[in-house]
């Protein structure tokens, strides 16, 4: 359900501590919260299912093997109203899996890259569209432009 | 052939006889073509006569051939299919040519080229057959040497190209194995730019002095501009290949928002140019020092002002202009003290080409000038 949000529950599947870290901080400096952080498919599905994250930002190559799709099926079936949004250092050719997602952010992301997608989602979730279009790093799932009626 | 008087009974009568005082049959006789005549209203179509060029050919006294059919000329080797298209064109009464493999007398082979015509009567009835017969042994030898040849050459043509088509799917294996290895090897260089400029941040939120805050902020955008590179490789429809058109577009707009900037009117002249991949990490160093130096020195206090970047071929050369009307820089700004000013000019340099300064109190102005192609 769209709900009035300023600050966005975001969880983050991730298996570099590093990058945690520094999403952790992007967020948080942007007024947003982590609610949780999993490395692994495993993890995430030890996670309460009472997080109810409004966003999730989803590695593609988790660790233990684990893929980042698995992951959105998996967050999907438990917080359908979650977005997920892959953040992915695969070529952009290799992007079908944008389809499985509501957007995704190419690594190397930069704070700008995530704060922008941060300022475009929040404002779609409370009320789409957006009213700027996302930046340039972030992909928009086509089936994200289209429940938004983003063009 | 035949007058319409003429009776074929009574010739072959004649020829029979030896044909004295007939023409055509002294003709027949004397022809050096093989030819016989053969009766159909006769049991089995028997010879009825054989001329001596006949005889000549194929070793038999006109004794042993006279009554007996034709076949007896054939041997185990004969073309079974070609003997029933002879056949059956004589049950249909209608003539034929055919190669036949024959024998003669002693048992050595040679190819005849057998014409069987019918030879009809008054009445349309046939009442001979009428068959020549040529010696075409050379020709069909020749024509088989040359099909033995022409199965040599297109077997040979045949390994060839397998062999073309082996080399090819191997070609085809390397290419894939290297763009496999290309793209695990961009995964990576992707997610370690991503852990340096994360440590980065990490440490610069934890520092409290400005200046140190500063630098560290320069140096990020500096490795930001560099990740900016790396996500726009290897995107371009040729492998090798970098669209500096859309990478410059994206980091312009990273670095105006960056600065908190985007009320600057921007004029956008930046063409869709492709480079050389190799020149990518370059070209992206060097737009950044040159933007970042425009959007750091040229509105001070917030000030409104104009950036036009271009980006552009002009014949052999790519030609990055950026400029802005800001204040100038009386020198130093940009100047070879400052680590920006030093790595324009090392990356002019490493690009192939150079980067000329204007300033007046109009605005800051830089040309880039470098090769577009620097392979022969």
């Amino acid at each position: 359900m769209p709900r009035d949000v300023k600050n966005l529950r975001i969880l983050v599947v991730e298996d570099e501590a590093l990058l945690v870290m520094d999403i952790e901080q992007i967020i948080e400096d942007a007024g947003h919260r982590m609610v949780a952080d999993v490395p692994s498919v495993p993890d995430l599905g030890r996670l309460p299912r009472d997080l109810f994250p409004d966003l999730a930002f989803v590695d593609l190559q988790l660790a233990r093997g684990s893929s980042g799709i698995d992951a959105a099926g998996l967050i999907r079936c438990q917080w359908p109203h979650a977005l997920i949004v892959f953040v992915t250092a695969n070529a952009r050719s290799l992007l079908p899996e944008v389809e499985a997602g509501d957007g995704v952010l190419p690594k190397p992301f930069t704070e700008g890259g995530i704060r922008g997608a941060l300022s475009f989602l929040e404002e779609g979730i409370a009320a789409p569209p957006p009213s700027a279009p996302p930046p340039p790093e972030f992909v928009a799932a086509p089936t994200l432009r289209a429940r938004w009626g983003i063009a | 052939m035949d007058d319409d008087g003429g009776e074929w009974h009574q010739t072959g009568d004649v020829l029979h006889e030896g044909g004295r005082g007939d023409p055509f049959a002294a003709a027949v006789r004397s022809a050096r073509m093989p030819m016989v005549v053969s009766d159909p209203r006769r049991p089995d179509n028997p010879i009825v006569f054989a001329n001596d060029a006949f005889l000549d050919l194929t070793g038999y006294g006109r004794g042993e051939v006279v009554g007996r059919n034709c076949r007896f000329l054939q041997g185990p080797e004969t073309d079974p299919a070609a003997v029933r298209r002879l056949k059956d064109a004589i049950e249909r009464e209608e003539p034929i040519q055919v190669d036949l493999l024959n024998h003669r007398k002693d048992g050595t082979p040679f190819w005849n080229a057998l014409f069987v015509g019918p030879v009809r009567g008054r009445g349309g009835e046939v009442q001979f057959y009428f068959a020549s017969q040529i010696d075409v042994t050379a020709r069909v030898e020749a024509q088989a040497a040359l099909g033995r040849q022409k199965e040599l050459v297109e077997a040979e043509v045949r390994a060839r190209t397998a062999e073309l088509e082996a080399a090819l799917r191997q070609k085809d294996r390397a290419l894939q194995e290297k763009t496999i290895l290309l793209r695990e090897v961009d995964h990576r260089v992707k997610n370690n730019l991503n852990l340096v400029s994360a440590l980065m941040r990490l440490q610069s939120a934890r520092l409290s002095d400005p200046a140190l805050k500063a630098v560290l902020a320069s140096m990020m955008e500096r490795i930001e501009a560099l990740s900016s590179v790396h996500r726009t490789l290897h995107q371009a429809a040729e492998i090798g290949r970098f669209g500096a058109g859309g990478f410059l577009r994206s980091l312009l707009g990273a670095l105006l928002r960056g600065a908190g900037r985007e009320d600057l009117e921007v004029v956008d002249r930046i063409g869709e140019v492709e480079i050389e991949a190799e020149n990518a990490t370059a070209l992206g160093l060097l737009a950044n020092e040159i933007l970042t130096n425009a959007l750091k020195h040229a509105y001070p206090g917030g000030r409104a002002g104009r950036l036009e970047v271009a980006l552009t071929r002009d014949g052999d050369e790519v030609v990055l202009a950026v400029a802005d009307d800001g204040p100038g820089f009386d020198a130093t700004a940009m100047g070879s003290g400052t680590l920006g000013g030093s790595l324009v000019g090392r990356l002019s340099a490493q690009l192939g080409g150079s980067t000329r300064w204007e300033s007046s109190p109009a605005g800051t102005r830089s040309v880039t000038r470098f090769p577009a192609d620097r392979s022969p």
